[in-house]
């Protein structure tokens, strides 16, 4: 006779025999094939069949229940209920291990030192050693394990597990997409919430930064990727002339008191000031107008008080001097705090800082320049200690006829830019003369001008709207990556197969993108409160706070991303792009062939899919790491610990700088969806700004789209020396990990004023 | 005693930071990174300035 059961975990329980039918009965009536009593007959028939195969008093399994369901249910012809049975208990197992799973990489999570576990250490940017940074990844091995037991089709969730393909950020899958290109001018018109509490629309330099940098932060914890401001130069611009304009009248008052030996001239000037405002349509303007408007001013001034003409003029001359260097200053201060800002603030919990970019260097007015001046010597100068900037990433923007020539109004500024570059690794470049980018371009209207993503991420064509093919208020909505090094080793040289697999495969990335897109599309605007709430994302200002976000995510991008082109072609043909030319007609072929897939789904979709060039942050040893298990180590092909990133010739190929960017070129005007080039110099020549300036012109000509100048950057925190450091600091003598005197460091602080900290943490 | 000895030198077991770009984001230190991206930035060479390798 059976009593008991015997549960997975061990536990002895009473048999009830009605539970067996209870269960048949679902998947009975789930099929159709049949009512409660062909139930309780099969019900029956299990127990005889468990009476026959235990032992008396052995309790039988939970396993062997199920395995005499499925028996009986052949044996009465319930076909496609006892398949429809089998497929509900393998994916009741599937999710059983995910939990067991889970808890394993949560205990690790929580257990083993960050520098001991990959795992830990998969995004850079979050210490997983912290509380905050352990509770995010916690969350993310939830939701990966939800997002794969639920929410992928078992055809999607395997090609992700076992590496055919990369779902990026797949713990955010169900909650929210990539990132966007914050127009800061439209934003802070009228002034913008953060959720608590409105903030009114900024009234100078200072407070525009400060509000740059809140609007970074606000809209990072509403999406997943990063965000940036595609118009740093032109936004902050009018923050500059605020201040001007409040600086020149607040000096002209007080040099008037002064001469008057009174203090109570403020509403006589400023009615001065703004009768000259009204005859001359705007109020006084850093380096414009400056004749017509000091003119007259002057002019009233010797009226008003009696003051010879020469001396109202003087005066004036004086006050606009001033008024520009005290603007100037706060500028300075402004983009200083800026930049101190984006390196110590959180988001997510506190576990990350924002991943922010900035893009400028187009702006040409008075007050453009200056913003870009000063952020780029801000940046020069470092943080408290001189540390180089992590935040943002600063992309210039580089233009014919705007500042990539002698004689371009901010042609100074490119200059500098290189300068500061050579120096702090930012800014990298953005070249809008490179004819994919330049085919938006109208003069006058930045938002026409590309702009990228610090990653690389790029939002431009607009096929569901090809009146807004503008960078601004947009960005991804997710991406895949295809493992193409895969896909030609399983075609062992055999060309056509390869182009067959690669067909497949994107058709499987292009329908889960799709059906992610249905996930986010659901959305409402409550779930943004500051993307879509505040009308950062472009027609979201629109829609109410209970309207779904379906349409305007359509200004978005589904991208399909790609690794390891180096190895495809090693692993197809026998050797990269790097090494021959008809290689690089090869490498073209497969680019193309993908880019003209992603052009006919957006076509016949109406929704913007791109190709990108995919950032490989964790995927890079991911992907490597299981095709040698598969695989073994394939010379040139599985033999390191890394797949090479997208497109680029492989790191450790020879090739000089001038080869690697004609190289690389062509594959930016293909991948629409974002790219990055990268030339590694060494420490002597990068210090060397012609050299590091020819490379950067050699990026313009071949038409590069998006491109930065690798060197290193060592500092050591004791004596503060930043440069290239090999064993030995050039500076104090010390090798890594020894001290020097107090002695010598005084001695350092004399040689170095300013520039050797007073406190480096370590003491 | 030993606090006086521990004043008289600074910078003991401090280590040189080394910044390096990794997907066009910069990483203050290279401690954080991942076993593979520490692998590419180990094999990274230099290219020269020349028209050849």
């Amino acid at each position: 006779m059976i009593h008991s059961v015997m549960k997975r975990d061990g536990r002895i329980v009473l048999y009830d025999e009605s539970k067996i039918a209870g269960a048949i009965l679902k998947a009975l009536d789930a099929t159709g094939e049949g009512n409660a009593s062909d139930a309780a007959k099969i019900a029956n028939a299990v127990h005889a069949k468990l009476e026959e195969q235990t032992m008396d008093g052995e309790p039988p399994r939970i396993e062997q229940i199920q395995d005499a369901v499925e028996y009986e249910l052949m044996k009465e012809g319930y076909e496609t209920t006892a398949k429809a049975y089998i497929l509900y208990r393998a994916n009741r197992t599937r999710i059983r291990e995910a939990n067991t799973s889970l808890m394993r990489t949560i205990d690790e999570i929580t257990n083993v030192d960050a520098r001991q576990s990959d795992m830990k250490r998969d995004n850079a940017n979050i210490d997983g050693n912290t509380a905050m940074g352990s509770m995010l990844q916690i969350g993310t091995a939830g939701a990966k394990a939800y997002n794969e037991a639920y929410l992928l089709t078992p055809e999607q969730a395997k090609a992700h597990r076992e590496g055919d393909i990369h779902i990026h950020d797949f713990d955010f899958y169900s909650l929210t997409t990539t990132c966007c290109q914050i127009d800061i001018i439209k934003l802070f018109k009228g002034g913008f919430s953060t959720g608590h509490g409105f903030l009114r629309e900024p009234q100078g330099i200072a407070s525009y930064a400060a509000l740059a940098a809140i609007a970074i932060q606000s809209n990072q914890n509403d999406q997943h990727g990063g965000q940036s401001i595609p118009n740093f130069d032109y936004g902050m611009a009018l923050g500059v002339a605020k201040t001007f304009r409040k600086s020149y009248t607040r000096k002209l008052t007080e040099s008037v008191e002064d001469l008057l030996d009174q203090e109570s001239q403020e509403d006589t000037v400023k009615a001065l000031v703004d009768q000259v405002k009204t005859a001359v349509g705007d109020g006084p303007r850093l380096e414009t107008d400056v004749a017509e408007f000091d003119g007259r001013l002057a002019k009233l001034l010797a009226e008003q008080y009696g003051f010879a003409p020469e001396r109202a003029q003087h005066l004036v001359a004086t006050v606009r001097r001033r008024a520009t260097r005290e603007t100037d200053r706060a500028t300075y201060q402004a983009m200083e705090g800026f930049v101190h800002n984006l390196n110590t603030m959180h988001s997510r919990a506190g576990a990350q800082t924002p991943f922010s970019s900035i893009n400028y260097g187009t702006d040409t007015s008075p007050e453009g320049r200056m913003v870009i001046r000063n952020i780029l010597m801000a940046t020069d100068a470092g943080l408290g200690h001189g540390e180089t900037c992590i935040f943002p990433i600063h992309i210039f923007k580089v233009k014919e006829g705007v500042n990539y020539n002698e004689g371009d109004p901010n042609y100074d500024l490119f200059k500098l830019s290189c300068k500061v570059s050579a120096k702090r690794l930012f800014p990298n470049y953005v070249f809008l003369d490179s004819p994919f980018n330049l085919q938006y371009y109208k003069p006058g209207h930045p938002e026409t001008e590309v702009a990228t993503m610090g990653c690389r991420t790029r939002v431009m064509g607009n096929v569901y709207d090809p009146d807004r093919q503008i960078s601004f208020s947009r960005g991804n909505l997710s991406f895949t990556s295809i493992n193409l090094p895969r896909l030609a080793i399983e075609s062992h040289g055999d060309e056509a197969l390869f182009y067959k697999k690669l067909d497949q495969m994107m058709d499987l990335v292009a329908k889960q993108l799709l059906d992610r897109f249905e996930i986010q599309a659901e959305k409402h605007v409550y779930n943004f409160p500051f993307l879509m709430g505040q009308g950062v994302w472009l027609d979201s200002d629109k829609l109410g706070p209970n309207d779904t976000v379906r349409e305007v995510l359509k200004h978005g991008t589904l991208s399909i991303g790609f690794i390891g082109l180096a190895e495809t072609l090693t692993s197809l043909y026998g050797h990269h792009h790097g090494e021959s030319k008809e290689m690089q007609e090869k490498g073209l072929a497969i680019v193309r062939h993908m880019r003209e897939y992603c052009d006919r789904k957006s076509q016949a979709m109406r929704m913007n899919f791109t190709l990108l060039a995919t950032p490989a942050e964790g995927l890079s040893g991911r992907f490597v790491r299981m095709d040698q298990k598969r695989y073994g180590k394939i010379p040139g092909v599985t033999d390191r610990e890394y797949y090479t990133n997208s497109f680029h010739v492989p790191v450790w190929y020879p090739i000089s700088a001038f080869d690697k960017i004609q190289i690389e070129a062509p594959y930016h005007a293909l991948t629409n969806a974002g790219h990055i080039s990268y030339v590694e110099l060494d420490g002597d020549t990068a210090n060397n700004v012609e050299a590091f300036e020819s490379v950067v012109r050699c990026m313009h000509d071949a038409g590069i789209g998006y491109g930065s100048i690798n060197h290193p950057v060592d500092r050591d925190p004791v004596c503060g020396y930043v440069g290239v450091i090999g064993d030995v600091c050039p500076r104090c003598g010390r090798r890594e990990g020894e001290p020097i005197s107090e002695a010598k460091l005084r001695e350092l602080r004399k040689m170095y004023p300013g520039g050797v900290p007073t406190f480096c943490g370590c003491e | 005693m030993a606090a006086m000895q521990r004043q008289s030198v600074v910078g003991k077991d401090v280590p040189f930071e080394r910044i390096r770009r990794i997907t066009g984001y910069l990483v203050g230190t290279m401690d954080k990174w991942n076993d593979a991206k520490k692998a590419e930035e180990h094999d990274r060479v230099k290219h020269g300035l020349g028209p050849n390798a």
